[in-house]
């Protein structure tokens, strides 16, 4: 058994943990932020997407013991103070949830992008999300909500 | 039947795209699907047959069971002597299956034991240490090996492979093809594909010593009749079996009959007394249980010169694996859609399932009706183009005309409402056919390969179920039906229960905006609980999220509840206000005076007076505003081979795609993607927009990436998202949707089929867009997907796809 030490959503935490622990169980069983999914086993679906230092990594393709020392932001830490994120409105006004379990790695690899590129083309956030699968929509609405998210974001900025 | 206008009180929510607050949880990350639930439990995965088919020898569970952590494990044998095996709903032989194996293996990934441990890690350590042996048997994969006169058999007291068998003629086949100018026939190859939900199946199973019962947590689709299937498999009476569907990340038919790995998990989950959790993983979500069957499809046109359709025939063969629950069933809904969107007055259908050492079939988006259409428009341009009448117009000529709705197709079906031919002008209006055609010419001369493929499809919804038994005698279930309980609480708000389950369609927010509507106040005082609990929802068994129906009978007894609720609402306001009851209205969340609406009762004042002050209640009325309603769809006929309506609602489409085929690559690209789509009044446009759209997704993957593959020895070759590939964000065009409205005059709010519709139509238009493209290289597309190394073939060789 390891210990680690990573910050999650703001918040510290110290656990013991297996060393072949995914960094997906170790969120969703050990620290019950059951947000972030599960949908395969290869990397390819992008359910499980979380920010580690700032970049948008899929945790079922890393060890728990390979987050030691990280700071983590999971979907639950996007809203503040109870207000929603502008991505989590956008993915609302524009009906980009269907059944809501590719969501929260939807959203944070689109937050990825507007970080980048605060005004991306159709073109560009269609590349941005390749990594994501989305079976129930046909991506066309969440395309549009990542659009209209960075739109909302850009406005709070200039604000 | 309530009269729409009857059902409003305002109209300020219903019909538009009012935003799903309802399930705002979503984007918090605040769902609770099955793997969320926090609840002590331990976890259960299954030993998996490595063959194709063999015979099950010793199966040594020793090693694992002494892991430390592990609990339990038993085998396939040992379940199904505590177990009844499995009813099959649409063959008519003889067979015998457990939910597990025993005796032999039949496909790739049979499980043949159960182990629980206390975490899953464990769990996946005790699987390995499972030593099996097995007597390989000689494999059958593909359909024409399977009905050889010699083939092994898959169910030896079959005495065949060749489940179902079946021929239904209707009208005068032999007079249609006798009278015809021309036969034009064509054999259809589709193979095996799968819409797979983003969360795979689970299921948690818990026994409770106290009450000798069971409950069991599953992202089930079909509650209703898994409730029936579960006890019935461990001969329990259904009131030891409590049912409980969470939030589930999305459905499409493939979580129906997940059913037979709750019945393990609840003969392991009584051995080890804890909740037994089992977590499907993606790799065995491919490998089995999630497939549609593969088939091979024979169609036969009997035209006159005009192009008018006078026969149509269909000889269907498909492989459904090795799961007889589920065998036929698709067979039967081709049948049902075979005539499409024609006026065609004969049609014969001859139907066989027939079994391999495949993994087992189940219901995907539309069942057999994506194949049916897929075909029938294939043939439709084929037919076109060897008589020189233009697509289009020999789709003109044949429609079945607005002016004979009701239309009753030969075998019974009766097509309620609907405007094809002006579905298939704004189609052709709207991607510019005829501009198109020039266009084409001109790039064809510089060496650029476009085509044009259009479909029009009907999307029939609400099954009347006893169609699976058309071919074998008395069902066990007939028409379709669904519950629902609705409640006023103490503050004037409502509460609605229903027997189905949500898979992604947002049903809070649609039922929230007709129940503000007919109350006349606002959707947030509306609260849905859309996680079905046996113990507290109505149910039946037909109850549960498929074939298109929560827009006729889901919504229908949400609206029969409410207007009973809002009956005695009404009653109670005027005893209250002291007026005639005729003289008083709902405005504003209130029951108020017609005369003077500033006279009135809130909601809440009527509810302290049904909850507490009952001595004021006027005489003979109960107390309480908790009603329950059941609402069947009336058109159902009784099951009868000779005039029989297997669906109850058609929607219908018409989908006009324009690709340009890289003939040096094989690629397709799209250029255009026209939709027109008619599914009669929508609740909630923006929802009905993104149903349209994912599942037109659906259908390009069918066309362009999905396949299961097997090898000649029965392995499956494609268990991961790496080699079954799925649609995503880039590749896709941005489609150009339309609607018009034709409403349903058999469905309470005119409402028809949403959710299938784009899965249905998208094949054809797709596959006759690339044989165009690819007129000048003579290629002819029969078989699906349409990969570019089938692509490339077709044009330096075969010629056909």
């Amino acid at each position: 058994m390891h210990t680690i030490k990573v910050r999650i959503n703001g918040k510290d935490y110290e656990d013991e943990v297996e060393p072949r622990l995914l960094l997906v169980h170790y969120l969703r069983d050990k620290v019950h932020l059951t947000g972030t999914h599960v949908g395969c086993d290869t990397g390819n679906c992008g359910a499980c997407t979380v920010f580690l230092n700032g970049e948008a990594i899929k945790s079922c393709n890393m060890l728990a013991v390979q987050a030691d020392g990280a700071e983590l932001t999971t979907v639950e830490g996007l809203a503040k103070d109870g207000a929603l994120h502008p991505v989590q409105e956008a993915f609302l006004d524009k009906f980009a949830i269907q059944c809501g379990y590719c969501t929260p790695g939807m959203m944070i690899s689109a937050l990825a992008l507007i970080k980048s590129n605060p005004n991306p083309s159709e073109a560009e956030i269609r590349e941005a999300i390749e990594g994501n699968i989305c079976m129930c929509t046909g991506y066309e609405q969440i395309v549009d909500a990542i659009a209209h998210a960075a739109s909302l974001m850009r406005q709070s900025r200039s604000a | 039947m309530l009269n729409f206008d009857e059902i409003f009180v305002t109209r300020n929510y219903f019909g538009k795209p009012v935003r799903r607050n309802a399930d705002t949880r979503f984007v918090k990350g605040e769902g609770s699907y099955v793997d969320d639930l926090n609840m002590d439990c331990v976890y259960a995965g299954f030993v998996r047959s490595p063959h194709p088919h063999a015979k099950l020898g010793r199966i040594d569970t020793s090693k694992a069971e002494a892991l430390k952590g592990v609990l339990a494990v038993m085998t396939g044998p040992e379940v199904a002597a505590v177990t009844k095996p499995i009813g099959s709903r649409a063959i008519t032989r003889p067979t015998r299956q457990h939910v597990m194996a025993t005796g032999k293996v039949r496909y790739v990934g049979e499980p043949v034991a159960i182990v629980v441990a206390n975490d899953r890690y464990t769990l996946e350590d005790a699987l390995d240490l499972v030593e099996v042996e097995y007597e390989p048997l000689p494999v059958v994969v593909e359909l024409d090996d399977a009905m050889k006169a010699d083939a092994p058999l898959i169910f030896e007291e079959a005495g065949t492979n060749v489940l179902l068998d079946d021929t239904l003629t209707h009208g005068d086949i032999d007079g249609a093809f006798r009278d015809a100018d021309l036969v034009v026939k064509e054999q259809f190859r589709v193979q095996r594909f799968s819409s797979t939900p983003l969360e795979n199946w689970a299921i948690i199973a818990k026994y409770d010593k106290g009450t000798d019962s069971y409950t069991v947590w599953s992202n089930c689709q079909q509650p209703g009749r898994s409730i029936v299937n579960i006890s019935g498999c461990l001969g329990v009476s259904s009131n030891k079996l409590r049912f409980i569907v969470p939030d589930s990340g999305g459905g499409f038919g493939i979580k129906l009959a997940l059913w037979p790995y709750a019945v393990a998990q609840c003969v392991i989950a009584r051995k080890v007394d804890k909740p037994v959790k089992w977590i499907q993983t993606r790799r065995e979500h491919l490998l089995t249980g999630t497939h549609t069957p593969d088939c091979i499809v024979d169609l036969e046109l009997a035209l006159k010169k005009d192009g008018k359709v006078l026969g149509l025939k269909i000889q269907d063969r498909q492989n459904d694996g090795s799961f007889v629950h589920t065998a036929g069933i698709y067979n039967l809904i081709k049948f049902a859609t075979m005539v499409g969107c024609y006026n065609i007055k004969a049609t014969q259908a001859h139907m066989m399932s027939i079994v391999s050492n495949k993994a087992p079939t189940v219901q995907n988006r539309g069942v057999g009706k994506p194949v049916m259409i897929f075909t029938l428009e294939r043939l439709m341009t084929r037919a076109a183009n060897q008589l020189g009448i233009d697509p289009a117009e020999m789709r003109f000529r044949n429609f079945v005309q607005p002016e004979q709705m009701p239309h009753t197709t030969p075998s019974g079906e009766i097509y309620e409402s609907g405007n094809y031919p002006e579905t298939l002008r704004t189609a052709l209006k709207n991607v510019g056919y005829e501009e198109f055609k020039k266009q084409q010419a001109d790039l064809r001369k510089e060496g650029t390969y476009i085509g044009i493929g259009l479909s029009a499809s009907i999307e029939p919804g609400t099954s009347n179920l006893g169609y699976y038994y058309t071919s074998r005698g008395t069902p066990e279930y007939m028409g379709n039906a669904e519950g629902a309980i609705v409640t006023m609480d103490y503050d004037g708000n409502v509460s609605v229960l229903l027997g189905s389950v949500d898979e992604g369609q947002g049903h809070a927010t649609s039922v929230g905006q007709v129940i503000a509507d007919m109350l006349a106040f606002t959707p947030d005082r509306v609260t849905m609980n859309t996680r079905m609990d046996s113990l507290m929802s109505p149910f039946l068994g037909h109850s549960g999220c498929y074939a298109n129906r929560f827009n006729d009978v889901d919504m229908g007894a949400c609206i029969m509840a409410t207007k009973k609720v809002r009956d005695k609402v009404l009653k109670l306001g005027a005893h209250m206000l002291k007026v005639p009851e005729s003289e008083v209205t709902l405005k504003d969340g209130t029951v108020c005076w017609k005369k003077d609406t500033a006279k009135a009762v809130t909601y809440k004042e009527v509810a302290t007076v049904a909850y507490k002050q009952i001595l004021l209640l006027p005489p003979g009325v109960e107390p309480g505003l908790k009603e329950v309603a059941y609402y069947k769809n009336e058109i159902a006929k009784l099951p009868n081979k000779e005039n029989f309506n297997v669906q109850m609602t058609h929607s219908n489409s018409v989908h006009a795609v324009v690709v340009e085929v890289d003939t040096e690559s094989g690629m397709i690209k799209f250029r255009r993607y026209v939709i027109v789509h008619d599914c009669g009044r929508h609740i909630n446009p923006g929802i009905v927009d993104g149903m349209a759209i994912g599942s037109t997704v659906h259908g390009i993957g069918t066309v362009l990436l999905e396949e299961f593959i097997y090898d000649e020895n029965g392995q499956i070759l494609t268990t991961s998202f790496v080699d079954y590939m799925k649609p995503l964000a880039v590749g896709l065009p941005r489609f150009e949707l339309q609607h018009l409205e034709s409403p349903c005059p058999t469905s309470l709010l005119g409402t028809k089929a949403v959710g299938e519709g784009g899965a249905i139509g998208s094949l054809a238009a797709i596959a006759n867009a690339v044989e165009d493209a690819l007129t000048p290289f003579g290629v002819k597309v029969t078989s699906l997907p349409i990969t570019p190394e089938k692509v490339m073939r077709a044009i330096r060789e075969t010629k056909v796809i």
